[in-house]
């Protein structure tokens, strides 16, 4: 179930009666585990036996690394839960991707050969929880942590349902300890919780949804050839888009969690006042860059063998982030072009160690970052290379048989919601929410929190998937 | 991606946070170790005061928005929701394949009424007819759905049915993916918010009453106005013309001058000749999608429900009745009531031209029924 439904809400109703309730540790975890099979379930039940398998295959794996005594048997163990994991992401995410590419190789060739279509159902957030499992072990392989105590806490900690489907993707260390004495959210924790829920839920249903989505669809899923101020527009408004539905589900995720008790860690920070395309990393899903830094850069070797094998690595990792996202060769131009941005930056870097920016140099360097994302933006939303072409050729306004496709309506509203994120991004960059929340007159805290939900309610979201579900 | 050692530099990216006291790492801080327990600090604030200002607020604005709707005109009612179309879709797989089934654009959804419908017939007809939408993917649905053996009226709405237009296109692959939460998320909506509040209803939503302004029109872009509500629904998708298109004359003008803006050739609208290819391409869908239903002994009847005044006009201009639903008859072989060609169809009051009023629809759907009953399925009581 997705959170911005009327079913979630009924859900995690009972969710915190049946937490809440004098039962012992064991038990409310149980609870806990159940409902998050539920929640998982409630898509597609059958759906929920991969997750089991995900879960006992790095389970054995775990306990296999602990009691190997050759290095040879370590690998086993490690390869072993790696194949797993990623033969199922491969299957369900990619099979149909692979057999179009290689359909077309062989057509390429000369060789007349048309499969059937798979039809391959794509379970929701298998991209998320296999990530989560796989740095179970490899964290085990690679000694930096114990393995969990118990199955129950280990299960809990794949399926916990705040971070199950699109993250934050959570390591074992962070949440598996939560589990080993008993916990129960103070007052302020489930008030402060249920804020950051309805922060969440604004982002997604009201910004994200109702705003932003329509305008980057009038022109991405249209056959109309857009100008600049169209192609610009719907650009930024995905990129607005994006980041409030996302953000919008890391924050719900850890307003959820922080109910319960529990604390996730912070996701996003604040990226369209990045400051150059590492910054933007640091701030930009933090949990699946540093994942992908932890779990794959620095086995590439990361900047540990000389400067040529440094960018191979730099994008080699960003090409397979780009393609975890989709399995369409738009998401690995994507990453490519954020590797590319990457490897010059490091470059420029290298070659101008002791340039420090002044401040209107910091704010031009920040906008020119944002303007070159929504470049990359441009290949993450347009569902092929052909549309990813007529956008870009508007935002340079070189389609010259252009006509204009949104009302001042929708102009209207990505200058004043798209400005008023940027500009708030800017704000809060050296900030976190609680220190602002912290300083601000109740009385303004208690108008925005009303106002928030106030909107949401009469939004009337029709209970849209997230967008990073897909991944 | 950061690597150690830039992770270590300290450089204008970095605004220092030491004078922020909630500032805490992040794992984009810490590579290549394990990642400790997350900080989820509170901030310092009285809570429960915030929480209890928080609910009374929310309560006011709502209850004042809720109170502004009402004072519109609006009732709480039925949501007209891809939900509540696949309920009456899975009728057919759930025991009742033998039942008439209601398949059209608007005009069958608001103007063929099933309470009228089963006091003659004795039973109620499943409506799947929905706005704005050709009903050839229905057809072609129920085509291929062996468990239907029932009996199948299609609307025709000419500039819907002969374009191919789907407003609603979603609702067919909808039903068919709609999980477990989403069947118990149209459940409670139905037993809770709809049975309260007056503004839960599409047209009233956020977005769409702001985007109905009066905003600067931009030079080159074709004045485009959305529909507005026009119609309640029930529970099993028996549904009317609203009151306010039928009694309020200022309503009824804003819904009029919506269909106005249709009638205006625009830039974009297809050429004659591909208009043309267009129908003639419906016509095919509807022709495989009979035969295959008639093989089965499904009876299809296609009905082209009243429409007057500029509408009608628009619809004769663009689709003839000779290209389109002669054609259509003729093609597919299957029978057809044009109202045109029942005087007791006549004479109906249709308040933005396209559907009939509460009263005439009831008055349109005796007629309808009685030369169904008496002209194509007579043995059917």
């Amino acid at each position: 179930m997705v959170f911005n439904s009327l079913t979630f809400v009924v859900f995690f109703a009972c969710v915190l009666v049946l937490y809440n309730l004098p039962l012992g540790w064991t038990a409310r975890k149980v609870n806990l585990l159940l409902a998050s099979y539920l929640f998982y379930a409630a898509w597609n039940p059958p759906f929920v036996i991969l997750l089991w398998v995900s879960t006992v295959v790095d389970w054995y794996a775990a306990q296999g690394l602990v009691k190997a005594q050759r290095q040879s048997a370590r690998h086993a163990w490690m390869l072993l839960s790696v194949v797993a994991n990623l033969g199922m992401l491969g299957y369900f995410k990619y099979g149909q991707f692979l057999l179009d590419n290689f359909t077309s190789m062989l057509n390429a060739m000369g060789v007349a050969y048309q499969p059937a279509h798979a039809d391959i159902v794509l379970p929701v957030g298998i991209s998320f929880y296999t990530f989560a499992t796989m740095s179970y072990t490899l964290d085990v392989y690679l000694r930096r942590a114990a393995p969990a105590r118990n199955l129950l806490d280990y299960a809990l900690f794949v399926t916990f349902f705040p971070h199950l489907v699109a993250g934050p993707i959570m390591r074992p260390t962070e949440l598996v300890p939560q589990f080993a004495e008993p916990r129960r959210a103070n007052a302020d924790q489930l008030r402060f919780g249920l804020a950051l829920m309805t922060l969440g839920l604004f982002n997604k249903v009201v910004l994200a949804d109702s705003f932003l989505a329509s305008v980057a669809e009038k022109v991405y899923d249209s056959d109309k050839i857009p100008g600049a101020l169209d192609a610009w527009a719907a650009t930024l408004a995905f990129s607005g888009q994006i980041f409030c539905d996302f953000a919008g589900y890391s924050t719900t995720a850890i307003g959820a969690a922080l109910c319960l008790g529990f604390a996730m860690p912070d996701n996003f920070r604040f990226p369209y006042a990045a400051v150059g395309f590492s910054d933007f990393w640091r701030r930009w899903h933090i949990t699946l860059s540093s994942w992908l830094r932890d779990y794959l850069y620095i086995p590439l070797g990361g900047n540990r063998h000389g400067e040529g094998r440094t960018y191979v690595a730099l994008m080699g990792t960003m090409l397979l982030g780009g393609l975890w996202h989709g399995a369409n060769w738009t998401f690995v131009v994507w990453g490519g072009l954020h590797g590319f941005y990457l490897g010059v930056e490091r470059a420029l870097r290298k070659r101008f160690t002791n340039f420090r920016p002044g401040p209107i140099a910091l704010i031009l360097l920040g906008l020119l970052t944002y303007a070159l994302i929504n470049l990359t933006w441009v290949f993450f939303r347009a569902k092929t290379f052909g549309k990813a072409w007529v956008v870009l050729n508007g935002m340079f306004g070189l389609n010259a048989l252009a006509k204009p496709i949104l009302s001042s309506f929708y102009l209207i509203s990505v200058a004043l919601i798209v400005g008023g994120i940027v500009t708030t991004h800017w704000y809060m960059r050296a900030r976190t929410l609680e220190s602002v929340v912290a300083r601000a007159h109740p009385a303004a805290i208690a108008s925005v929190w009303a106002l928030l939900a106030f909107a949401i309610v009469i939004a009337q979201g029709s209970g849209n998937a997230f967008i990073y579900f897909q991944f | 991606m950061t690597t150690h050692a830039e992770t270590a530099v300290a450089d204008a990216r970095d605004v220092p946070m030491a004078e922020d006291e909630y500032a805490r790492q992040t794992a984009s801080d810490r590579p290549g170790v394990a990642q400790p327990v997350p900080e989820r600090p509170v901030p310092n604030q009285p809570w429960t005061r915030i929480t209890v200002g928080a609910i009374v607020l929310f309560v006011l604005l709502l209850g004042s928005w809720e109170a502004y709707w009402r004072s519109y005109g609006a009732t709480p009612g039925t949501r007209n929701s891809e939900g509540l179309w696949a309920i009456q879709r899975r009728r057919i797989d759930n025991g009742e394949g033998d039942a008439t089934v209601l398949l059209g654009s608007s005009r069958v959804y608001f103007d063929v009424q099933l309470p009228v419908w089963e006091k003659l017939a004795g039973k109620r007809p499943i409506q799947l007819a929905i706005e704005g939408t050709t009903p050839l993917g229905m057809l072609e649905d129920l085509a291929a759905d062996q468990n239907f053996h029932g009996r199948l009226l299609v609307g025709v709405a000419p500039q819907v049915f002969f374009s191919g237009f789907a407003y609603r296109g979603r609702v067919l692959p909808y039903s068919r993916t709609e999980s477990p939460a989403q069947r118990v998320g149209q459940w409670l909506s139905m037993h809770s918010v709809e049975r309260v509040f007056a503004f839960f209803d599409p047209d009233f939503a956020l977005a769409t009453v702001l985007r109905r302004q009066a905003w600067p029109e931009l030079p080159g872009r074709p004045a485009h106005m959305d529909v507005r509500k026009l119609a309640v629904t029930e529970a099993d998708r028996a549904t009317h013309i609203w009151e306010k298109v039928e009694n309020d004359t200022d309503y009824r003008e804003i819904t009029r001058s919506v269909w106005r803006k249709e009638f205006v050739p625009g830039e974009d609208d297809p050429p004659r000749a591909k208009r043309d290819e267009k129908s003639k391409e419906q016509i095919a869908r509807a022709v495989k999608a009979v035969a295959a239903l008639r093989a089965r002994g499904v009876p299809v009847l296609f009905v082209r429900p009243p429409s007057s005044g500029p509408f009608l006009e628009y619809e004769n201009r663009n689709w003839p009745r000779a290209q389109t639903w002669d054609a259509l008859l003729a093609a597919t072989g299957a029978p057809g009531i044009h109202f045109e060609d029942y005087p007791e169809m006549q004479g109906m009051e249709l308040p933005e031209w396209s559907h009939l009023t509460r009263a005439d629809a009831e008055r349109y759907t005796a007629a309808l029924y009685t030369v169904i009953a008496r002209d194509f399925w007579p043995e059917r009581k």
